[in-house]
């Protein structure tokens, strides 16, 4: 039954399910992520993605269902399931009372291997996250960002072949998501697996092949980027004329095929592909109506992610009706 | 911190259950008993004692030449001899040709005795001296005996040393008070001893015989006789001679004991 | 950032687990937070000077402590001076020595939140758990050993090494109770293993640090009152507390070593019961904190 580690998916679960109590954390989840894919797992906070990775790293073990990683499990390998795998759940954290090189030396004796060749992987693992010079003080005294980075040093220091990182950029100011997001594309474009939780679209978007959306500890969405955009829905924009009446009444005449509404907030959404609302708002100007403002209002994958997840918010009745998109 | 606390709820929770359940099955038995003091005190009292012997430059004691052997009770004749408590006394007698035993042959030590076996005894300071002696350089220095420390094997022998001593009777009535028919009574005590104590008392003022008037006290209590004879005029004391049948007297035992006591003027 | 070493991770498989971390990784690991923590440094620099201050304030009261065994001894022998404190600290600072480093050594993970640290690295569980239970029974015993050393050193040297009255009576000479007294201290080991091992089971249980250090000594003082009264005596072979006077027979003459080894029975029923609580509690644990 059990495949072969070097054929096998990076990560396999088959349905899983954790419950506490009455509240399902994690409803009945299938992935799987090929070895040296990039894949997302989305979700707003609450839904299920961290629990999903801690049972991935035996922290918590499911009520049913199975997580292989290479095609082993903790069932019949233990923490040798973690061989190859690193990373990290929610912020990383550390003993505040040793150095940053301290814990990094500790984790790496948890490790294994010999001295030397620890010595010299803490080096670089240092270098590449950027905390070289700051090793001897003690993390007690590190920002957020850089406990963020160690963790991110802690987790190279196992030269994985799987890299998890829940949330990387959470709590990071811009300059740090910038600097984050840089990295994780580096390793990813090193060839690694890199398993990537996020409740951000874009982060997400730029560097997954594949994702999984959850919401409520289900599948919402199950697939690649591509088949993601292709569900997208039309983007919207917001719309502000000199005279806003007239150009509802243009769109209905000359444009049935977009939609334009007056917002509640003041001014126009209008919702249509790229193409007819370009010519809709070239009639206007033709129309000797002045143009004061038009900006998109989401984007459409931004759009989708909202719709997938608040959707089955609403219509979810503790019935597990409907699952994923790509089931 | 609301589970911190239940856990150790839970945990005091589970000791005193099984706890209970133990006792249950059990019985609360207690390793605190008469003879194992019995063994201990007298075996400890007869180290010390030598060493005071030293002190004092008295010749020729040793712990062998005492002899010294206890008979111990736990709060008189109401209560079992076993378990711990400050109510524990031993008689203890022993040959010292220093220091002769009285009449009655042994001495009273109060024992608090503890659970774990451990007790600390205070000798009875009219035959052992006070909290500290002359020694013969002539330096006042801590009498070993007068209030010590020790403990027995709590898994010691427990078979009983056959050991006993009589209760001593002892006149406790100090000033006469007639009562308004004129007669008297005397208040008698019975000390720690097996099996308690019984005789009569009789009481003379002047050639007047007031009554001879038996008593039986159980150990470690006292009795008053009353005496149905009046106390004629003019009479200054009166003699009471305690007999014993049970138990000792003052005197020793056999010998009557007579206590002679004065009436208030008038 | 640089990317000098992101390109080489294809670590084999096999390799990894060839060099699977052991048991002496964990305990190198444990033991070195261990050090670096300031309370170790100052429990153990207390367990030297405590003793040297409280044999030189006892020694120099008008009145010696007649209340505990030896007391009355001890202002003018040393021997004695050393079976007093011993009296004085089983009752609840030897339980709390222990319990300072044993009940925060598996809460202290919750309260960094630093399991999922090293649980996300190659060792096991039940790895880290034997490694913590070594490092803190150690512990135990160092400080056992220092506290002993310089309780009986300053005795010596304070109050002075004149022969010893036993709690038979008998005179000890000099160098017998020295080896007595050491006995005695050394038969603390086997209780205090036992609150180590009940320290390392609040530890894990309450994920509270400071029930892991308080739980065990206010248990053992609950089991000392237990132990003390009257009439439920039989409980006393189960509590905890009663090893903490097996030396007593060994300053007795003859000699009784019957409570030692009741000691190392219930000190063993104990620690083993803590500890598979503890393992089992730990392995069947959700990390969802930190």
């Amino acid at each position: 039954m059990q495949t072969p580690p070097h054929t096998a998916l990076a990560v396999e679960a088959v349905d899983v399910t954790k419950r506490y109590g009455d509240l399902v954390a994690v409803d009945h989840l299938s992935l799987s992520v090929a070895p040296g894919e990039v894949y997302g797992i989305l979700g707003p906070n609450g839904a299920g993605k961290t629990t999903f990775l801690r049972m991935l790293f035996g922290l918590i073990r499911p009520d049913s269902g199975t997580v292989r990683v290479f095609g082993r499990t903790w069932a019949d390998s233990g923490v040798g399931v973690l061989d190859g795998v690193a990373g990290f759940i929610e912020s990383p954290r550390f003993y505040p009372y040793l150095t940053g090189r301290q814990n990094l030396e500790g984790l790496a004796l948890l490790d294994g291997g010999d001295r030397g060749s620890r010595s010299r992987r803490i080096e670089g693992v240092l270098d590449v996250v950027d905390l070289a010079g700051r090793e001897g003080d003690k993390v007690a005294g590190y920002s957020y960002g850089m406990r963020q980075r160690l963790g991110v040093a802690a987790s190279l220091l196992r030269d994985p072949r799987l890299l998890v990182l829940d949330e990387p950029a959470n709590g990071l100011d811009p300059g740090g998501i910038r600097d984050m997001r840089a990295l994780v594309t580096r390793l990813a474009d090193s060839g690694l697996t890199v398993l990537l939780s996020s409740h951000h679209m874009d982060e997400v978007e730029e560097i997954c092949d594949n994702v999984t959306i959850m919401a409520r500890g289900q599948v919402a969405f199950h697939g690649s980027i591509g088949d993601l955009r292709a569900m997208a829905p039309d983007p919207g924009h917001l719309l502000s004329t000199s005279d806003d009446a007239l150009a509802v009444a243009l769109a209905r005449e000359q444009h049935p095929d977009i939609a334009v509404e007056t917002d509640p907030e003041g001014g126009l959404v209008a919702i249509g592909s790229r193409e007819r609302l370009s010519a809709y708002v070239a009639d206007l100007v033709r129309a000797d109506l002045e143009l004061r403002q038009f900006t998109p209002t989401q984007t459409p994958l931004e759009a989708l992610f909202f719709m997938l997840t608040d959707t089955r918010t609403d219509t979810r009745t503790g019935t597990r009706s409907a699952k994923g998109a790509g089931r | 911190m609301r589970r911190s606390i239940i856990s150790v709820v839970l945990a005091l929770v589970a000791v005193v259950a099984v706890s209970g359940a133990v006792l249950a099955g059990t019985g609360g038995g207690s390793s605190v008993t008469q003879a194992r003091l019995e063994r201990s005190l007298p075996t400890e009292f007869a180290n010390l004692y030598s060493q005071q012997a030293r002190l004092l430059g008295h010749q020729g004691v040793t712990p062998a030449s005492l002899q010294a052997e206890a008979m111990c009770d736990k709060g008189g004749a109401v209560e079992d001899n076993v378990g711990p408590g400050s109510n524990w006394n031993c008689l203890v007698s022993w040959t010292d040709p220093n220091n002769p035993m009285p009449p009655e042959g042994y001495g009273k030590f109060e024992l608090d005795v503890h659970s774990n076996g451990c007790y600390t005894a205070s000798g009875p300071s009219k035959l052992v001296g006070f909290q500290t002696i002359t020694d013969r350089r002539g330096a006042e220095v801590t009498n070993p005996v007068y209030e010590f420390d020790g403990c027995f094997d709590p898994q010691g022998d427990n078979t009983p040393t056959g050991v006993e001593f009589p209760s001593l009777v002892q006149v406790t009535t100090t000033a006469l008070q007639p009562s308004d028919d004129g007669t008297v009574s005397l208040q008698l005590s019975c000390g720690t001893g097996v099996a308690g104590c019984q005789g009569t008392v009789d009481a003379k003022a002047g050639d007047t015989d007031l009554g001879t008037v038996p008593f039986t006290i159980p150990e470690e209590q006292t009795a008053t006789v009353h005496f149905p004879t009046p106390v004629p005029a003019g009479a200054d004391s009166v003699d009471f001679t305690v007999t014993v049948t049970k138990g000792v007297s003052s005197k020793g035992p056999g010998v009557p004991a007579t206590t002679t006591l004065t009436l208030p003027a008038g | 950032m640089t990317s000098t070493t992101v390109q080489r991770h294809r670590a084999p498989v096999v390799d990894a687990a060839a060099h699977r971390p052991g048991l002496g990784a964990a305990l190198s690991w444990e033991s070195r937070k261990l050090r670096s923590q300031l309370r170790t440094k100052a429990l153990l620099v207390g367990a030297v000077l405590a003793p040297l201050a409280v044999v030189v304030i006892v020694h120099s009261q008008p009145r010696p402590p007649k209340d505990t065994l030896f007391g009355r001894f001890a202002t003018d022998n040393g021997f004695a001076m050393a079976l007093l404190v011993l009296g004085f600290a089983s009752q609840w600072v030897l339980p709390l020595l222990t319990a300072v480093v044993a009940g925060d050594i598996f809460a202290s993970e919750d309260q960094h939140g630093t399991w999922k640290t090293v649980l996300t690295r190659s060792t096991s569980r039940s790895t880290l758990f034997w490694a913590k239970t070594a490092v803190a029974v150690a512990f135990a015993l160092v400080t056992l050993a220092l506290l002993a050393a310089s309780t009986i050193a300053a005795s010596w040297l304070v109050v002075g090494h004149q022969p010893l009255t036993g709690l038979s009576g008998q005179v000890v000479p000099a160098h017998t109770a020295l080896a007595l007294v050491a006995g005695a201290w050394a038969s603390m080991a086997l209780p205090i293993i036992g609150f180590t091992c009940l320290a390392l089971l609040f530890s894990v249980w309450s994920r509270n640090a400071a029930v892991g250090i308080a739980a065990p000594v206010v248990l053992g003082l609950v089991m000392q009152l237990v132990g003390a009264l009257g009439g439920i005596e039989t409980l006393r072979p189960f509590l905890l507390s009663t090893p903490f006077e097996a030396w007593h027979g060994l300053l007795a003459a003859p000699r009784f070593t019957g409570p030692l080894l009741d000691s190392l029975v219930t000190s063993a029923g104990w620690s083993v019961v803590c500890l598979t609580a503890a393992y089992l509690i730990l392995r069947r644990r959700d990390i969802t904190g930190g």
